[in-house]
């Protein structure tokens, strides 16, 4: 890595701390801007009421109360749970986010995986049975909305097949967590893949088409290349550059994705404790979740932009 | 047919290329015919388009879609190279006949480093044992001349230069020993000095590894610095063949002829003009009836609008397809010291009127159209 690269890094790093610090300071207002208190869903009244909203220092002005959180902040400590009182929201939203990061993750394997085959292999079939087959099947994917392929997945696999699937993928109203098998993240990453695969299917099939036009294609077939060979290792890789250009709103969708998807099957992760502490008036959770939002996104934008240097050696920063 | 005493390494017999596109059959080489001995510098020239470069895409079938080879044969010591599989026809590709490309920068692929594109020639076939393709690659670059080789093996083409790109693409061509080099206007994207250095490079190797060359260009200057023999095309046909001296002294088809005056000459007046060929190539869809060049040809003969001429025997080991031949135009039309060299000049010969427009009174074709309309 060049010393330039490494430059690169410490500006984007830093940018992304000023990022957290408006989008914290933001949302920190608006939350605290909603109608009623954070106790209205406890029904706290009266004394006891002044009391807790003194006790948490909700009572300064909400100036004085973002600075007191931002020096919790620094050093790492978003606050506590204004709902489970006295919960620390840091190791909360750090266990969330694994949860979320999971599912996430095997969204953008398949987001990937079902994308890129897909456009690969309806690029060098252009116009046949197999082309038409895989487009139309990516459209549908993004087309068809990921709350509606989640609908209907539970439908077919939980209740019409249930006797097969022996209910594994009938969620119990609260997932007790135990995250981590295939077998119970499969559907939830396939309804939020499938709507972003279909995507990267369009962008790597007329990215193909492209390169594999390009005189460097037939040199390597002049060489003797075998043809698996000049597709991937010439012209898919060739082909990349767009594509990655893409995943960077890609994982844009997929954090929207888990947050919608989530809520659907009741996995406790990031998405939903996003609306579940807005119900609950759960400033400080709130809060917290929208920073962790913002660094994922800083950070795989981050990423991408270095996968570029990796892919094609001409982007240098 | 050219007196060669070498049994040939490449037979091509009757190559017809054509394209497959919207607005119809495109046919951009037709019964194309030639031999290349083994060691020979055979020298393709012609204008763009005129079939050069999809014969030499079709030899090792390279043509992309819409295009097709759809007639003829091309024998690679004796195995046609049309029927055999594809496999077959893979690892014969960059091992036994090798082919460069005219531009270098988009030949390469930029995003993998030269040395790797060197040594996956290399790794594509069993010629070359593997823990020689390192070494070997790494000499290459300096057989070509690459300075500071061994470093500049790790960088990218867009780090390197037109002329050294050139080369990155002549060492990977030679990278399995190949029998036949195909340089499909090797020096086109190149500034003179470096076009002599590649020029010299290709010589060298022809004349210390008996590699036969194919060089395909447009520039008659090149083809005289390295070939021995010459096939003229023009419009998809080939229009004369012959050795370079009977090319360059005796052109015998006026295409020939017309093309060499239309190079400029250090040893000329200073104040004549160049002379360009009037006109531009037949349409390849719908072709003039006839010789392809008559909408062109100073000499035309009322012959040459009715019958396609064939290839004839006009020297020893010199053919060309004209009714006229040059011989025959210096003799009885003045062509040493023709001036106007427009269609028909020298013979007088104008275009016969079609049949279907029988307007004596010589309007021209456009309104002929309409009245025939008007007609209709």
């Amino acid at each position: 890595m060049t010393r330039g690269t490494l430059i690169y890094i410490a500006q984007r790093l830093a940018i992304i701390v000023l990022t957290l610090l408006v989008v914290s300071f933001v949302v920190f207002v608006v939350v605290h801007a909603l109608p009623g208190n954070a106790f209205i869903s406890q029904r706290v009244h009266g004394r006891s009421l002044q009391l807790l909203l003194h006790e948490y220092g909700l009572d300064q002005p909400v100036l004085i109360q973002y600075w007191n959180f931002l020096k919790g902040a620094i050093h790492g400590d978003l606050g506590v749970s204004l709902y489970i009182r006295g919960e620390q929201v840091t190791p909360l939203v750090l266990r969330e986010l694994s949860v979320s990061c999971e599912l996430g993750g095997a969204a953008l394997i398949v987001t990937i995986g079902v994308g890129m085959t897909f456009g690969v292999l309806a690029a060098i079939r252009q116009n046949t049975w197999v082309d038409y087959l895989l487009t139309s099947l990516a459209v549908v994917g993004y087309t068809v909305p990921s709350f509606v392929i989640a609908g209907l997945g539970i439908m077919i696999f939980a209740n019409f097949l249930g006797s097969v699937t022996g209910g594994a993928i009938a969620y119990s109203p609260v997932w007790t967590g135990t995250y981590g098998t295939i077998g119970e993240l499969w559907l939830p990453a396939l309804s939020i893949g499938l709507y972003t695969s279909g995507q990267i299917t369009r962008i790597t099939r007329a990215s193909m088409l492209e390169v594999i036009q390009q005189d460097y294609i037939r040199t390597a077939r002049a060489k003797g290349l075998r043809e698996w060979v000049v597709t991937l290792r010439h012209a898919l890789r060739n082909a990349l550059v767009p594509v990655i250009s893409i995943l960077g709103t890609t994982v844009v969708g997929i954090l929207v994705g888990v947050l919608v998807i989530e809520n659907i099957f009741g996995i406790p992760g990031l998405g939903k404790e996003f609306v579940e502490s807005i119900l609950q008036h759960d400033y400080n959770v709130t809060v917290g979740v929208f920073t962790i939002f913002a660094l994922l996104i800083g950070l795989s934008n981050l990423a991408v932009d270095l996968i570029y240097t990796v892919v094609d050696p001409r982007i240098r920063y | 047919m050219t007196g060669s005493v070498n049994d040939p390494v490449l037979e091509v017999k009757g190559l017809s290329t054509s394209f497959f596109t919207d607005d119809g059959e495109v046919k951009a080489v037709r019964d194309v015919s030639f031999d290349l001995a083994a060691g020979e510098t055979l020298g393709i020239v012609g204008e763009s388009g005129c079939g050069k470069s999809v014969t030499a895409l079709s030899i090792l079938g390279l043509v992309a879609r819409p295009g097709r080879v759809v007639a003829g044969e091309i024998l690679f010591k004796g195995r046609d190279l049309l029927s055999i599989d594809r496999e077959e026809l893979r690892q014969i590709r960059g091992r036994d006949i090798a082919m460069i490309f005219q531009d270098p920068l988009s030949s390469l692929n930029p995003v993998h480093r030269i040395g790797a594109q060197i040594e996956e020639a290399m790794r594509a076939h069993d010629k070359i044992a593997s823990r020689e393709v390192r070494p070997r690659g790494l000499d290459l670059l300096r057989q070509v001349h690459v300075p500071d080789a061994a470093r500049r093996v790790r960088d990218y083409p867009h780090q390197f230069s037109g002329g050294m790109r050139q080369r990155v693409m002549i060492a990977m061509g030679l990278s399995n020993r190949p029998e036949i080099l195909i340089a499909d206007e090797p020096t086109t994207a190149l500034d003179v000095t470096v076009q002599a250095q590649i020029l010299q490079l290709l010589r060298d190797l022809n004349r210390d590894l008996g590699t036969s060359i194919i060089l395909i260009t447009h520039n008659l200057g090149v083809v005289a610095g390295l070939c021995k023999r010459v096939i003229v095309m023009y419009a998809g046909e080939i229009v004369e063949e012959g050795s370079t001296e009977q090319i360059f002294d005796a052109p015998q088809h006026p295409y020939t002829w017309a093309l060499l005056r239309s190079l400029p000459r250090v040893d000329a007046d200073r104040h004549e003009r160049l002379r360009s060929i009037e006109g531009l190539p037949p349409d390849l869809i719908a072709p003039p009836p006839g010789c392809k060049f008559n909408p062109r040809c100073p000499f035309r003969l009322e012959r040459c609008f009715r019958e396609d001429p064939e290839l004839e025997p006009v020297g020893d080991g010199h053919v060309a397809a004209c009714w006229v031949t040059m011989k025959r135009a210096h003799a009885e039309m003045g062509a040493g010291s023709l001036v106007d060299t427009g269609p028909g000049a020298a013979s007088g010969v104008r275009p016969p009127i079609a049949p279907e427009a029988p307007d004596p009174s010589g309007a021209d074709g456009q309104d002929v159209e309409s009245e025939t309309q008007d007609r209709g």
